[in-house]
């Protein structure tokens, strides 16, 4: 879902690329890293591949189809970094080109699918990589990494002011889901496929973690989405929570509350995360 | 898709071709921020806006009837959200969606169809946009017609092969298309790994070389500042009537 120019409030598009635009800037730079000029070829050339992926068509279901949408499949086959920095090539090639997405929603753009559609695409890969859950482990980051885009873009949508009754937003999560389930099965498919053909392809992420931490790790993914998500749709109940008025302008207390909110949960995360390594140490 | 990205070069020169990316860039931001933080009475703004934009189009000589058809491509996401926001009571913010979204989508095509796309990506990159990113996005705008074309051949061969003849067995189609997409996946990587060699052969050390520099002309620094001018001036006006 790429978000065009005119619908994100000014204070989510200016903290959203404030905070995309240095992110990206750093994958850049890491995934520069060691292999210098012979990665400028292959992270294009992927990218290229990625935008051509889009006209295999998946059969789904009675007369539908659906495509790659390939955040997972390049995470786990160049490494995170470098899938940042192809994705947000493509996302900037959509939206000048296209018009497939705005110039000042680039940053939510970027944030959404490139950076943190990537990460949380990678996360179950690294965790369970090695393992015997591995193709689970595939088919979890490409879901993962839909829904988190989606659910994200959902929460600056609804951030920004532009209202949806509770029934539509219900429809449109499921939709979120079924779409996330079948870059799941997409990126399992294509990886296997790729494995059979030369094993090379695929990296293998460095070690397995145990199966309790990578569960927490993935439920705060989780979490910090349908977080994020109720902060953006009741702001009202976080600041009832936390007995806070931020301020009396509607956006800046909306757009605050939200932070506070997702301050709070990354917290909480870090603590409840702190706590489940000592305990398995 | 394929047909949308080419047929935005096929077309005479005009005045806004010949400016510097950095300056049509510089004003595209402002008409855009401009847009986007406009608050009350915004169907007064966008008319403004929009005659500006028009007027621009003229100017330029970019087909005024192509550009309002290739900024409607956003017009099926936008109508999606209008039509919540109406449905939720909500009818003024739904209108303004739709301006907003269509007149900033108006004033990127007239953006990109007067700038090639080599001179954009370098004016991004005075921008601060990273040269590693600038440069893996000008390879895949390079090798998306190929890779592309790749993948259409691929497809017709497996629809003459029968591929859609039989929808039983979707367990096993949707394997094929996954075996189809590793097999476009290895053919790009090796690709990629060729055009690697053949550009050192050709003395690449990492950088693009360019043989026509950019320069920043004065027209450049007055037209940057004309538009941008015009469309702070348009918008307090149309606020200021209304």
């Amino acid at each position: 879902m790429h978000i065009p120019d005119g619908f994100l409030a000014p204070p989510v598009w200016a903290t959203l690329d404030a905070v995309a635009l240095p992110a990206v800037a750093l994958a850049a730079r890491r995934a520069q890293r060691g292999l210098e000029d012979a990665r400028i070829p292959l992270l294009g050339v992927m990218g290229a591949f990625v935008f051509a992926a889009q006209m295999i068509n998946f059969p789904v279901g009675v007369g539908t189809s659906g495509h790659l949408v390939g955040g997972a499949l390049l995470a786990c086959t160049l490494g995170p970094a470098s899938a940042t920095v192809v994705m947000a090539a493509i996302l900037a090639i959509q939206a000048l080109v296209l018009q497939d997405g705005g110039i000042l929603a680039l940053g939510a753009n970027l944030l959404n699918m490139a950076v943190i559609g990537v990460l949380a695409g990678y996360l179950p890969y690294r965790l369970w990589g090695a393992g015997r859950l591995r193709k689970f482990a595939i088919f979890a980051g490409g879901a993962l990494s839909v829904l988190a885009s989606a659910v994200l873009a959902l929460a600056e949508l609804l951030l920004s002011g532009v209202r949806m009754a509770p029934s539509v937003l219900g429809l449109s999560l499921a939709v979120f889901l079924v779409s996330a389930l079948l870059e799941g099965a997409i990126t399992l498919a294509v990886l296997q496929a790729l494995e059979a053909m030369r094993p090379g392809f695929v990296r293998r992420p460095a070690g397995g973690a145990s199966l309790a931490l990578g569960a927490v790790a993935v439920a705060a993914v989780l979490l910090s989405a349908v977080g994020v998500l109720f902060a953006s749709t009741a702001p009202d109940g976080i600041e009832r929570v936390l007995g806070v008025a931020v301020a009396d302008a509607s956006w800046l207390r909306k757009a605050g509350t939200g932070l506070v909110g997702l301050a709070v949960l990354f917290v909480m995360c870090t603590v409840f995360e702190r706590f489940a390594a000592k305990r398995s140490a | 898709m394929l047909r949308r990205m080419l047929e935005a070069r096929a077309r005479p020169q005009g005045p806004l071709d010949r400016r510097d990316a950095r300056s049509k860039l510089a004003a595209l931001l402002v008409f855009l921020v401009v847009i986007s933080t406009a608050r009350y009475a915004f169907p007064a703004t966008a008319a403004v806006m929009a005659i500006l934009l028009a007027a621009a189009c003229l100017w330029a000589k970019v087909p005024l009837a192509e550009a309002l058809r290739r900024a409607a491509v956003v017009l099926p996401f936008t109508a999606f959200f209008a039509i919540v926001c109406w449905a939720s009571g909500d009818a003024e913010r739904a209108i303004a969606l739709a301006l907003k979204s269509y007149l900033s989508c108006l004033a990127v095509w007239l953006v990109v169809a007067t700038t090639p796309m080599p001179a954009l990506l370098r004016g991004f990159e005075s921008f601060g946009a990273p040269r590693f990113l600038l440069m893996v996005a000008q390879f895949i705008y390079r090798y998306l017609f190929v890779i592309a074309e790749e993948a259409r051949a691929m497809a017709l061969a497996a629809s003459a092969r029968g591929s859609s003849a039989r929808a039983d067995f979707r367990i096993l189609r949707f394997r094929a298309a996954g075996g189809a997409l590793a097999v476009l996946f290895a053919r790009s990587y090796q690709r990629a790994d060729e055009i690697h060699r053949a550009m050192l052969a050709r003395g690449f050390r990492g950088r693009m070389r360019s043989l026509d520099a950019p320069r920043f002309q004065l027209a450049d620094a007055a037209f940057a500042a004309a538009a941008s001018l015009i469309a702070v001036g348009a918008r307090l006006a149309a606020e200021r009537l209304v």
